[in-house]
């Protein structure tokens, strides 16, 4: 008796951890799409929020790319990066830092043009800068430096606007005439307008001050040796260079940054709970199963594998609609009235780890618990079972 | 039997001698000693085996019989690594069950249990609930499915092996249970009241199975049961009473 024989059938493929898996998962459909939605609407929310928030941040960070700097100096620990304030001696400091190639003062608004624009970018500078800045004009002529009704716009604004030189543009308090168009480069930069300096701090009864300045340093030196050069003789003022230190200047984005790891982390705790809570009912009614497992001489850590591979590939597929929620939730945010123009979506691949971890650590979390307890029934008491 | 963990060494030729039953080699080396085996539940207060002395030799097929309590199944029990002795000796083998490291890998290659209710997973096909078995066990696995078929076929249930358990018979179905015990090829058998739910004919083919099993592969077979009829059919009967065996009834 036993043993393989001549003639025996073809076998099927031999049956694995993973098919039992699956099948474990597949014989209880209830259970498991119950398990599925909880850990697809933990990730939707983490995804979303991350999303939001990347997009968020990027625009609010997006501003710093329109100077093509090497890094912007900034006051220190304001709100927003837009009420920072640097007067004429404090750009003049920056200017007498040594190792500059050019430091170009200006002074950043956002206005409500129409309900396509609702946080249009003004930028003032001096004409004599422009050419510091990266600016180049592409149509018409550059605004005088001590005119108070002329304006350039962004090729891309004045794409979207409808608008060409010679036209009537109603910005910073009065009826502008476009001067010319212009170009930087960069997108978000070619979707605002240009005003002279002294005009668009009169319309900010700001005289003087600029938002931030736009540095660049002469080449072969250190970046980081003159910003830190910069930021210890001026402590009141912080220098960016990327994106991501952007809440080096702006609180906002820390708060929101902190917002999102708060959420996420309680996304996750719920979730593990709704998991774990799901797996422990499944752990009784298997009860008998993981008896005759045992009995049978699976190992403890072979029956754990069992039920948290279960909950991994299920987690697997929850993350996977999680994401795909959040491409809908986010493209319906991104049409609502209040936030058309404000948000932009920014699926960055941070976002989908973050989602992907997040349903994983919900399926360790929440089933390593009932994995251990399955793995630890005595077999005697659980054939037993009823 | 593979190497023990932490068991002494097999007994020598010289403790062995042989005795015919029905056409096996049976020896009376012993494949199962205990000695003053003691288990006690509710803490101290329910002896439910209280000094078991026992000897159960290679290929023998003994039936251990009692009235309900008297600690059939907690015998079987310790004999199969699920629960562990208060007190005495118990070698399966070269197993010193009271020392055992690996009580996993003892129950996965050198005991196959059969249960009353044969306790097959309804969600898995005849084939994957005696595969499932092998599962951990050395060997390649591509082998797993070949042999499977060939238990199967052994119990004369190759023909249902893609069927779930729920589409069988109680009488398939303990064959299926026989044939998942038999799948690492254990030395020995154990078997709690594998008949218990059966109808006559089906407790005829599993009994007729033990018997064939006993013969063809020489497996020690020790069959918990209630019926005296079907301890009738085993080399020998011990009968129990009061967690103790009953040295009256011999």
């Amino acid at each position: 008796m036993g043993g393989p024989r001549p003639g025996a059938p073809p076998t099927d493929g031999p049956v694995t951890l993973f098919s039992l898996t699956v099948g474990n998962i597949w014989a209880k459909k209830g259970r498991s799409t119950g398990i599925a939605f909880a850990v697809a609407l933990a990730v939707m929310t983490v995804v979303t929020l991350s999303v939001v928030s990347s997009g968020l941040e990027n625009a609010a960070a997006a501003v710093l790319t329109i100077g093509k700097a090497d890094f912007t100096v900034a006051q220190k620990g304001v709100d927003d990066i837009l009420f920072s304030s640097l007067d004429d001696r404090e750009v003049a400091a920056v200017r007498d830092t040594p190792g500059l190639r050019s430091a170009v003062g200006v002074l950043v608004e956002t206005e409500r043009i129409n309900a396509a624009n609702p946080l249009f970018i003004e930028v003032g500078v001096q004409p004599q800068d422009l050419e510091a800045l990266g600016v180049r004009v592409v149509a018409g002529r550059a605004f005088r430096a001590d005119a108070s009704d002329e304006v350039m716009l962004g090729w891309r604004a004045a794409r979207d606007l409808g608008l060409k030189v010679g036209d009537r543009f109603h910005a910073n308090g009065t009826t502008n005439t476009v001067v010319g168009l212009y170009s930087t480069g960069v997108s978000f930069g070619d979707l605002g307008a240009m005003f002279p300096l002294p005009a668009v701090q009169a319309y900010n009864r700001v005289p003087g001050s600029v938002t931030m300045v736009f540095v660049k340093v002469v080449p072969g030196q250190s970046v980081a040796r003159v910003r830190a050069d910069l930021e210890s003789a001026h402590p009141e003022m912080t220098t960016i260079r990327t994106a991501s230190e952007f809440g080096r200047a702006e609180r906002n984005i820390v708060f929101l940054k902190a917002a999102v790891t708060g959420s996420t982390i309680l996304a996750l705790l719920i979730g593990a709970v709704i998991v774990g809570n799901t797996m422990l009912l499944s752990l009784f009614e298997r009860t008998r199963e993981f008896g005759l497992l045992r009995a049978i001489g699976w190992a403890r850590g072979r029956v754990v594998t069992l039920v948290v591979s279960e909950s991994l590939l299920l987690a697997l597929v929850g993350s996977a609609l999680g994401v795909a929620a959040s491409f809908v939730v986010v493209s319906g945010l991104e049409a609502l009235p209040q936030l058309r123009g404000v948000l932009h979506a920014s699926f960055t691949a941070g976002a989908f780890w973050r989602g992907l971890l997040v349903g994983m650590g919900m399926a360790v979390l929440g089933s390593l618990y009932p994995a251990v307890r399955a793995a630890s029934l005595t077999p005697v008491r659980a054939l037993s079972h009823e | 039997m593979s190497d023990g963990s932490g068991g002494d060494a097999p007994m020598s030729d010289a403790d062995v001698s042989t005795r015919p039953t029905g056409g096996a080699r049976v020896t009376t080396r012993p494949m199962i000693e205990t000695r003053d085996l003691v288990k006690v539940y509710a803490d101290g207060k329910v002896r439910a085996l209280d000094g078991v002395d026992l000897d159960i030799g290679t290929g023998e097929f003994v039936a251990v019989t009692g009235p309900s309590g008297c600690g059939k199944s907690t015998l079987l029990g310790l004999l199969a690594a699920l629960d562990v002795a208060d007190a005495g000796t118990l070698r399966v083998g070269s197993y010193d069950l009271a020392r055992l490291r690996d009580a996993d890998r003892y129950r996965r290659q050198e005991v196959g249990l059969v249960f009353q209710l044969h306790n097959l997973l309804p969600r898995l096909s005849v084939l994957e609930n005696v595969e499932i078995a092998m599962m951990g066990s050395d060997g390649p696995r591509s082998d797993r499915g070949p042999h499977a078929r060939a238990l199967l076929d052994d119990v004369g249930l190759a023909d249902l092996a893609d069927r779930r358990p729920p589409q069988l018979s109680g009488g398939e179905r303990q064959r299926v249970a026989v044939a998942r015990a038999l799948a690492n090829e254990p030395p020995v058998l154990l078997a709690d009241e594998p008949t218990g739910s059966l109808d006559s004919r089906s407790v005829e083919t599993v009994l007729g199975l033990f018997d064939r099993l006993r013969a063809d592969r020489g497996v020690t077979i020790v069959l918990v049961t209630h019926d005296q009829a079907v301890a009738a059919t085993a080399d020998r009967i011990v009968h129990m009473l009061d967690g103790r065996v009953d040295v009256a009834r011999p």
